[in-house]
């Protein structure tokens, strides 16, 4: 919807290979130490650890929005994060279905990836074959936007939840419409990043620290709804932890967007080149 | 799970539902940004977010008709109904703005003659533009189109309320499959169209194809969640 | 059909009437969406400006994210504290403005920055005096779809199966989607361009060139709003208002159960008789302004 001036080539500091592996191992590895710290004491107290690993997978799929998008697809950045989440939803429920039925909920979130994984493949594929987009990095960038939705819902549904057993997901997420949160609060930290910083001096470091701030405020989102589900102590605690790294990325990204900017000043009219 | 005829049935529906939604999006007259500064014929807004927002109007009505009812049709036909008065709505006090506030005259630039009404368009059509406003056939084609994503987006809905029985659970999943396909679509259509006099209108065999391998790699999946008992939680 | 059911209907229709006309106004002072692409294109083409440059994913993600979050929250604050319905939607609403402040704040400077080789600053006064008037805007958007979805989901006959942050997700994108249908014509076909010959589109010749200065100084994002809540926020509350209404309304007239066919048939003949009244404004547009004065063509209908 949004049309700018992204620069075609994308100059990267940080290799999309590097930040794949990140965001995979950190959201499983949030999601099950969550999971597992939570069983081991018999409480919920550990469930933000799981909303934190969700911000490698966002920051994951942050990257992939600006790999693809940087390409011009047509329809604006709004709609590949919604394609992301849409993507996420049905193999995130399917995954967690599919694990409850053998009996085996870990393995819920590896089937959801893998089956997601998957998905994006084809439908990067059906994107580029069928319609002819020839994007080189379109299989390859909806491949990792798939993972990255999956992974946040996952991860954000846990938090909730505090368990990764179906049943309680379905009581405490899918049943109270929390679910509508964690949907359109990870696409938008999935798709915001880049597009609120297009243009042709959009820089990769900025870009992925606005995508950890927008992660932030979306775990205060599931603190939100943590004080139901968990009571109010451990909900303010979420709310505080996402509060805690909105402000520390925000301070960060306004450093960089400061760093960047042709100018920040408190007032003024415009540039002498322009009046 | 236990895979029997209407199994079949269920996933049919369902790659029925998608291939609406993916139609259904190349009805919508769309214009994109530019349509927004009267600088072309349609709606100014993105094809995903106006299918989005006429189609899940249906599902509400859709939703809530389910609520009271199992049969098929007046759950389908309400979906169609109350997206159709969505994107009416939309269009007709979008045209009040073109036609009142703008002040332009509605033209197409894709075609000589309006295929309904016969009006000329040429001439209505401003200088360094492709037209603005929305004609009686863009018109008619966007309520077609929101006809086919109330239904699709109903057809989704339907079979897997009667797999899982859970209305949360089957409207975020329609949602998400609802989006898949009409971001296909959309992507076909490279944001913009004025309906079915479009020659773009001409590339919708590309997205059947693509709806009906995104849609059922997703049915596949739908229809495979079963209902397991709940405990814990609220 | 009782009366209370009906009244209902016609609450939801004003709160939903009036969620539209701040959901533009909101859009426009932060030139969100549509218009967004011409203040984007302006700096690039050599117009620095000082308009707020609110990119967030569009309108419809956008508030669908404010209105679900004002939903979590009031369906949190209904449900764990037994707060009254109306005050968890001014709370969730409240909530659903911080968030919109954050993310606003976060596409300008983001934008501006990636805009510093056609020299466009970023000027925090701007950010200081316009974003608290988004937010407001958003807190009235917000706070009035959580109550439609509220009143759908705890009063209204027969209840709405699905919880009320779905609702308001699909509520949310609706708005937005006629938000950046209708009010976006008016700011982006009027007021973004005011020195173009009145009647017709924007040319594209003058993409990007978007007025920049005002009666006195520079023209800001606020004066957008003065000028847009006069016809472009009150017809999008018209469309949004009439989408909820009519979907409603025939419902609660007519039974859903039994007489599901008098208000499926109802709403085809709404939608026959905007159809009509859409080619009577085609009609009457054409008749008064005519055909354009630089065609050499043939003029014959």
């Amino acid at each position: 919807m949004t049309v700018g001036g992204g620069a075609t080539s994308a100059p990267a500091k940080f290799e999309p290979q590097k930040l794949r592996i990140y965001g995979i191992v950190g959201s499983l590895v949030g999601i099950y130490l969550a999971v597992v710290l939570n069983q081991a004491t018999g409480t919920t107290v550990f469930s933000f650890i799981a909303a934190i690993g969700a911000l490698f997978g966002v920051v994951m799929g942050a990257n992939a929005v600006r790999r693809v998008c940087s390409y011009g697809i047509g329809t604006g950045v709004p709609s590949i994060g919604m394609l992301a989440l849409g993507m996420g939803i049905v193999a995130a429920l399917f995954g967690l279905n599919l694990g409850a039925q053998f009996g085996m909920d870990w393995l819920g979130p590896i089937i959801a990836l893998i089956y997601s994984l998957i998905f994006g493949y084809v439908v990067g594929l059906i994107a580029n074959r069928v319609m002819g987009f020839n994007i080189p990095v379109m299989e390859e960038g909806l491949t990792d936007l798939s993972g990255a939705g999956t992974l946040a819902i996952i991860a954000w549904s846990v938090a909730i939840s505090g368990s990764l057993s179906y049943s309680s997901i379905v009581a405490d997420v899918l049943n109270t419409g929390f679910i509508a949160i964690i949907f359109i609060c990870g696409g938008l930290a999935i798709l915001h990043p880049f597009n609120a910083n297009l243009g042709p001096d959009e820089k990769q470091d900025r870009t992925l620290v606005n995508g950890v701030m927008v992660g932030g405020v979306a775990i205060v989102a599931t603190g939100v709804c943590a004080l139901l589900t968990q009571g109010m102590i451990l909900g303010l605690l979420q709310i505080v932890v996402g509060f805690v790294i909105w402000y520390y990325f925000f301070v960060w990204y306004f450093r960089l967007a400061k760093r960047d900017a042709a100018a920040v000043v408190g007032t003024g009219l415009l540039p002498p080149s322009a009046l | 799970m236990n895979v029997g005829p209407e199994t079949i049935v269920y996933i049919l529906e369902i790659v029925v539902g998608g291939l609406l939604v993916g139609i259904g999006v190349h009805f919508v007259p769309v214009g994109g940004a530019p349509a927004a500064m009267a600088q072309a014929t349609g709606i100014g807004t993105g094809t995903v977010q106006l299918a989005a927002g006429c189609g899940l109007t249906g599902l509400l009505a859709a939703g809530l008709m389910m609520s009271v009812t199992d049969n098929l049709w007046p759950i389908l036909a309400t979906g169609a109904v109350g997206a159709m008065i969505m994107i009416d709505a939309t269009m007709l006090t979008g045209s009040w703005i073109y036609a009142y506030a703008v002040g332009a005259p509605f033209a197409s630039a894709k075609v000589n003659y309006d295929p309904i009404t016969g009006f000329s368009q040429p001439p209505y059509v401003a200088p360094g533009t492709v037209g603005q406003g929305i004609p009686t056939v863009c018109f008619v084609s966007g309520t077609i189109g929101a006809l086919m994503g109330g239904v699709g987006g109903a057809m989704i809905y339907y079979p897997l309320m009667l797999i899982n029985g859970n209305p949360a659970m089957s409207a975020i999943f329609a949602i998400g499959i609802f989006f898949v396909n009409a971001v296909l679509a959309s992507w076909n259509i490279q944001g913009t169209i004025e309906g079915f006099h479009d020659p773009k209108f001409k590339k919708w065999p590309t997205a059947f194809r693509s709806c009906l391998a995104a849609s059922f790699i997703l049915a596949i999946v739908a229809v495979l969640i079963i209902p397991i008992a709940t405990s814990g939680g609220v | 059909m009782d009366a209370f059911n009906m009244g209902l209907v016609a609450a939801m229709g004003a709160l939903a009437t009036v969620a539209g006309a701040s959901e533009d106004i909101d859009s426009d002072i932060g030139s969100q969406s549509n218009p967004n692409s011409q203040v984007q294109l302006a700096a690039q083409v050599g117009n620095p400006h000082r308009i707020y440059n609110k990119a967030i994913a569009g309108e419809p993600p956008s508030n669908a994210l404010w209105c679900t979050t004002a939903a979590i929250m009031a369906y949190v604050m209904i449900t764990a504290y037994g707060m009254p319905l109306i005050f968890a939607a001014a709370a969730g609403a409240a909530l659903a403005a911080l968030f919109d402040g954050v993310f606003s704040v976060s596409a300008y400077i983001g934008r501006s920055a990636s805009q510093a080789r056609f020299n466009q600053w970023i000027y925090l006064d701007i950010l200081r005096y316009t974003t608290p008037s988004i937010m407001a805007h958003v807190w009235i958007t917000s706070f009035c779809i959580v109550t439609v979805s509220i009143i759908q989901v705890y009063l209204l006959t027969p209840h709405h199966p699905f919880p009320i942050p779905i609702i308001a997700l699909i509520w949310g994108l609706t708005v937005g989607a006629i938000g950046s249908s209708v009010g976006d014509i008016h700011y982006g076909g009027e007021r973004e361009f005011q020195w173009r010959l009145f009647g017709q589109g924007l040319n594209t010749m003058l993409s990007g060139q978007i007025v920049r200065k005002a009666e006195a100084g520079l023209r800001n994002s606020i004066d957008n709003a003065w000028f847009c809540a006069k016809f472009g926020g009150p017809a999008t509350g018209m469309g949004f208002g009439l989408t909820v209404f009519l979907d409603n309304w025939r419902t609660a007239v007519f039974d859903p159960v039994t007489q599901s066919f008098a208000a499926i048939a109802t709403g085809i003949f709404f939608v026959i008789v905007m159809i009509l009244y859409n080619f009577y404004c085609e009609l009457s547009a054409r008749r008064k302004y005519g055909p354009y004065p630089g065609y050499k063509g043939d003029v014959a209908a």
